[in-house]
């Protein structure tokens, strides 16, 4: 069942900034859940249920993905595209793309005067099967954004596709909430741009101003033949927040998690990200302050077509966060 | 009044000399006039509905008078430029306006090596005349901003030519828009430091908190290789640029349809800003307090960022009229968050 | 308050960015003693106020300090670091640091003896080839430290150079705190017609959050801040350094014009030397954050020279503290009803 809803929106379309198809997804899970449900100007999805403490709880994870957008069709009915958020080009080389129109693609190169070391985005084209520019004209407009096609992979304990990077996150939070018993004002907040610089939590945050906020996104990993240095690895639980390049999670925050996650015999990793960024950040700094944390799954590959986690983590970071939001006492300032 | 606003010297951190031309202008227009503490000029028409906030920058690229040599040339420090653009023009500094030019090494000095390699703006100093530092500091400080005086007029066919069209072009376009009148209540935001991190737009966006906010540009045209057809960002002469997406702001499906639909109803030519690259004000704007609908409309220009641009008349009045028609209409404004 | 006892005391207490709770104890501690009006925020910025009425006028100078975190535990009880704000690698081999865990432990960051050295290690050292040595076995260190944990400079006083310089840790920007204690004692013997809100800011070093929220809090109509610029190295840009004995006043769009000329008015009202920085955009201080938030404040920027930024023995005079409280004090005993019209910009 988990698992369904998880591969349900992680394979929905939704690059930055055109959040609408994966926010319809997640909106059809979370509406039977909770009293209100509505998008502000960004386009946040933000789902309410009242409580009775006179807290609120900001829960948030981006329901954006890296992507392309078309910014010159050629005469020969080729895509040229700029990035939308972190995307690297040899990553996405001969990879498959769809549209929100549904229209499928593939990334390849310029092979003239290129070596494989100077690859940039502006080497790289789309083929979408035109001959021409009238015929791509049909099928794909300037301004138009492509995603990876998302392509599940189930292979019991782990599960791979694009966009688990932040899709997971926003799976964890629903699951979470469906299984807490909690006595706070809570907003579930799907939050956008946060590829292109954690546009839409600010945003959200200083609408609602929570007392207390988790966010949930993915990490990185450290746990393969050769990786850089990250003390993060698939399997050994959630990954509690202790800094990356764009925050430091206060520690009475953290520590909260923490003894959530000891409550309940959850295993859990402390986080360290010297680069990258998340909407904690941008969540922090709103208005007065806003106490704000971080639970991340931990995910192999980020930014790739096969970003993959391990389901024991998903089931941690669900659990620890049901503690949390039964707790009566949120962590203070 | 666009050729006067081009000419007024104003780099980021100096707008106030074009603020001074703006105010006189709008005042027999405006209900309230304000100038917040950065220096952003926000001129308010009050009105029923919609908060609609039209923005543009004052600022302009330049540079500042980093420190003075014991020679009494002026080592700099710029914004925003490629300091090849730099060498040999003719400059004003500081509030006295003092004139000088832009030097370096002549090219029968350079070595093999020197003439291949650009210049870094570190190599690079504003002569006055001085004799000497004493001689230079009697009319200039340190910290003193230093602006190009490039004069504006009519160029080739129906083109036109001067200095800081990015963004005196936008502060031409929300002028007029300003004084028409419009079912809304509408603010005129005239920002200050877009070119050193698009800092003004911040605080302003704050106060102003619009539903809808839309940034007036003159923006990248990158039309001169006739042999390419990508790239390009905007070709001059092909109407105003809308934009779906740059360096600070995706602009929502919703506010990008409603500009096309404005244009496509008024029977405008309009073209898409094709690139990614570059931060507006409109970024700002989408992301103060709690958010609001923001885009951009921009005027194609040529050598944007440089002593020198180009850009077309008809493209300015089409710019015009794309907004005015927006504006005019109800159903535009209408823009509604919910999908 | 002696300056330099102050100084000590400052420099002394843990506050690395985002953990400034105990320095923040000793600010606290230290406003109380001169000010009735005194709080802290929700992130640790520490305030006191003194004087009422408008304009407000916001002083930032920063509290946390360069320091590192826990990342990994070896196997041998040697810690695996990175820099938690700030901190250049190069500087590390060799240091004595103290690390946050359960206790205060004494570590050392090692380096390799040159006779080991094959003559090729041209490189500088990455912060991935050190360690901290605690001299502890692995399973003391497994039970005393944890991930996450902060590695400190060692907390040793200012060394006393001659003609009134020092050196030592974390003077940029603790000195500046001190600095506003030293302000607000002068200005109690004066009259003020403002309200001057005196605040010990949080994560300069990493986001600029604590001048963020202080100045969301306070509203400032004025916002300075106080830091520490580059004093003359040999090597470095003409204009990037500045002499010891001189404050620095910065110019450009970060900040304010007439609040500049204010500055540059106190200094001269008391006779006491300024030099005039010129920064196109980002000055790299708390103002950057002040001068844009919650609609925006008039912004200016004192600075002392300061050699050896963010290492252990950051070097400064005195003197030019004392002289940057006492224009400090000037700017803001200067202010009257006339404020306004003083503020307002020239078009």
């Amino acid at each position: 069942m988990f698992k369904d809803m998880i591969k349900d929106i992680v394979t929905s379309y939704g690059p930055a900034g055109r959040e609408t198809t994966v926010s319809k997804t997640i909106r059809k899970y979370i509406e039977p859940l909770v009293d209100e449900v509505y998008y502000d100007a960004l386009g946040n999805l933000i789902a309410h249920k009242k409580g009775t403490s006179g807290k609120k709880i900001m829960l948030s994870a981006h329901m954006d993905q890296i992507g392309f957008i078309v910014t010159d069709i050629d005469e020969n009915g080729f895509l040229r595209v700029a990035t939308v958020g972190g995307v690297n080009p040899h990553m996405v080389l001969s990879q498959g793309v769809v549209f929100e129109n549904g229209v499928k693609g593939l990334v390849y190169m310029e092979t003239k005067d290129l070596s494989y070391a100077s690859l940039d985005i502006s080497k790289l084209f789309i083929d979408i099967g035109a001959a021409s520019k009238e015929e791509a004209e049909k099928l794909v407009e300037i301004g138009d954004m492509a995603v990876y096609r998302p392509d599940f992979v189930d292979m019991g304990k782990r599960i791979s596709c694009a966009a688990m990077d932040d899709r997971i996150g926003c799976a964890v939070m629903i699951e979470a909430f469906k299984k807490a018993n909690t006595e706070h004002d809570v907003y579930l907040v799907f939050t956008v741009q946060e590829e292109v610089g954690c546009r839409g939590a600010g945003v959200a945050a200083y609408a609602i101003e929570p007392d207390f906020n988790i966010n949930f996104d993915v990490t990185s990993f450290g746990d393969t033949p050769n990786a850089t240095f990250v003390n993060i690895s698939l399997g050994k639980g959630a990954a509690i927040k202790v800094m990356d390049s764009s925050v430091i999670v206060p520690k009475a925050a953290r520590e909260f998690l923490e003894s959530c996650a000891n409550e309940i015999g959850a295993k859990f990793q402390r986080e360290i990200l010297r680069a990258g960024g998340t909407d904690t950040s941008a969540v922090q700094k709103s208005r007065c302050g806003v106490m704000a944390s971080c639970i991340s799954i931990p995910c192999r590959y980020v930014h790739s077509q096969v970003e993959m986690v391990d389901m024991d983590d998903v089931n941690a970071c669900v659990d620890i966060t049901a503690c949390a939001l039964s707790r009566k006492e949120l962590p203070g300032f | 009044m666009l050729g006067r606003l081009s000419e007024i010297y104003g780099v980021s951190g100096d707008e106030g000399r074009v603020r001074a031309f703006i105010k006189k202008e709008l005042a027999p227009y405006a209900d309230e006039m304000h100038t917040d503490r950065m220096g952003n000029l926000i001129v308010h028409k009050k009105g029923e509905g919609k908060k609609i906030m039209l923005d543009a920058h004052m600022d302009e690229v330049g540079l500042l008078v980093l420190g003075i040599r014991e020679d009494g040339l002026l080592a700099i420090t710029g914004n925003s430029m490629d300091p090849r653009v730099l060498v040999s023009k003719r400059v004003v500094v500081g509030p006295n306006l003092v004139p000088g030019v832009i030097g370096a090494k002549a090219i029968h000095l350079q070595s093999a090596a020197d003439r291949e390699s650009a210049l870094k703006v570190s190599q690079l100093y504003v002569d006055i005349g001085a004799k000497d530092k004493e001689d230079a500091m009697s009319c200039v400080s340190v910290g003193d901003h230093i602006c190009f005086t490039t004069k504006f007029s009519d160029f080739g066919e129906g083109l036109f030519k001067g200095k800081a069209l990015d963004d005196r072009i936008g502060c031409a376009l929300v002028m007029k828009l300003m004084m028409n009148n419009y079912d809304c209540d509408l603010y005129g935001v005239f920002t200050v430091q877009e070119e050193v991190g698009i800092r003004g737009a911040q605080a302003a966006a704050f106060s102003v908190q619009p539903d809808i906010a839309i940034a007036f540009e003159g923006t990248t045209a990158n039309d001169i290789d006739p042999k390419c057809d990508i790239g390009h960002v905007t070709k001059v002469g092909h109407g105003p640029a809308i934009s779906f997406m740059d360096g600070g702001n995706i602009t929502r499906p919703q506010m990008f349809k409603a500009l096309v639909s404005s244009a496509k109803e008024a029977g405008i030519k309009y073209q898409l800003r094709q690139g990614t690259r570059g931060r507006t004000d409109a970024g700002m704007a989408a992301l103060a307090a709690s958010g609001c609908f923001a885009g951009g409309i921009s005027v194609p220009t040529r050598y944007i960022h440089s002593p020198v641009s180009i850009a077309s008349w008809d493209d300015f009045n089409a710019a015009y009229a794309l907004a005015d028609h927006f504006l005019a209409n109800k159903k535009f404004l209408e823009v509604n968050a919910n999908v | 308050m002696n300056t330099r006892s102050v100084i000590s005391r400052l420099v002394t207490a843990p506050g690395a960015t985002g953990h400034e709770e105990k320095v923040g104890d000793v600010v606290l501690e230290l406003f109380s003693g001169i000010c009735d009006d005194v709080w802290c925020d929700k992130y640790g910025d520490i305030y006191a106020k003194i004087g009422s009425g408008e304009p407000t006028v916001l002083i930032c100078a920063h509290l946390d300090e360069v320091s590192m975190i826990v990342t990994d535990i070896l196997e041998n009880g040697m810690l695996k670091i990175c820099s938690l704000a700030g901190v250049d690698p190069r500087v590390l081999p060799g240091s004595e640091v103290v690390v946050d865990g359960k206790v205060q432990l004494k570590g050392i960051i090692g380096a390799v003896p040159p006779h080991l050295l094959t003559g090729k290690e041209n490189a500088a050292y990455k912060i991935d080839d050190l360690t901290v040595d605690l001299g502890l076995p692995f399973e003391k260190v497994r039970e005393l430290v944890v991930i996450g944990d902060i590695v400190r400079f060692d907390p040793i006083e200012p060394l006393e150079l001659k003609n009134g310089r020092i050196a030592g840790k974390t003077l940029d920007d603790r000195a500046h705190v001190a600095v506003m204690i030293k302000a607000i004692e002068i200005l109690k013997k004066r009259l003020i017609n403002c309200t001057a809100v005196f605040c010990a800011s949080v994560q300069e070093e990493k986001t600029g959050l604590g001048a963020t929220l202080s100045t969301y809090n306070v509203r400032p109509d004025i916002g300075i801040a106080i830091d520490v610029t580059h004093g003359p190295t040999p090597g470095a840009g003409e204009y990037d350094c500045f002499p010891l004995d001189k404050l620095v006043l910065t110019r450009g769009s970060n900040i304010h014009p007439k609040v500049y000329k204010m500055l540059k008015k106190a200094g001269d009202d008391i006779g006491i030397p300024t030099v005039t920085e010129a920064a196109m955009g980002h000055t790299g201080t708390d103002a950057w954050s002040m001068q844009v938030t919650a609609g925006g404040c008039a912004t200016g920027l004192i600075s002392t020279p300061l050699k050896y930024m963010h290492t252990n023995v950051e070097l400064l005079d005195v003197n030019t503290l004392e002289n940057c409280a006492k224009l400090l004090a000037q700017f803001i005993a200067n202010i009257d009803e006339d404020w306004e019209a003083q503020l307002c910009l020239d078009d």
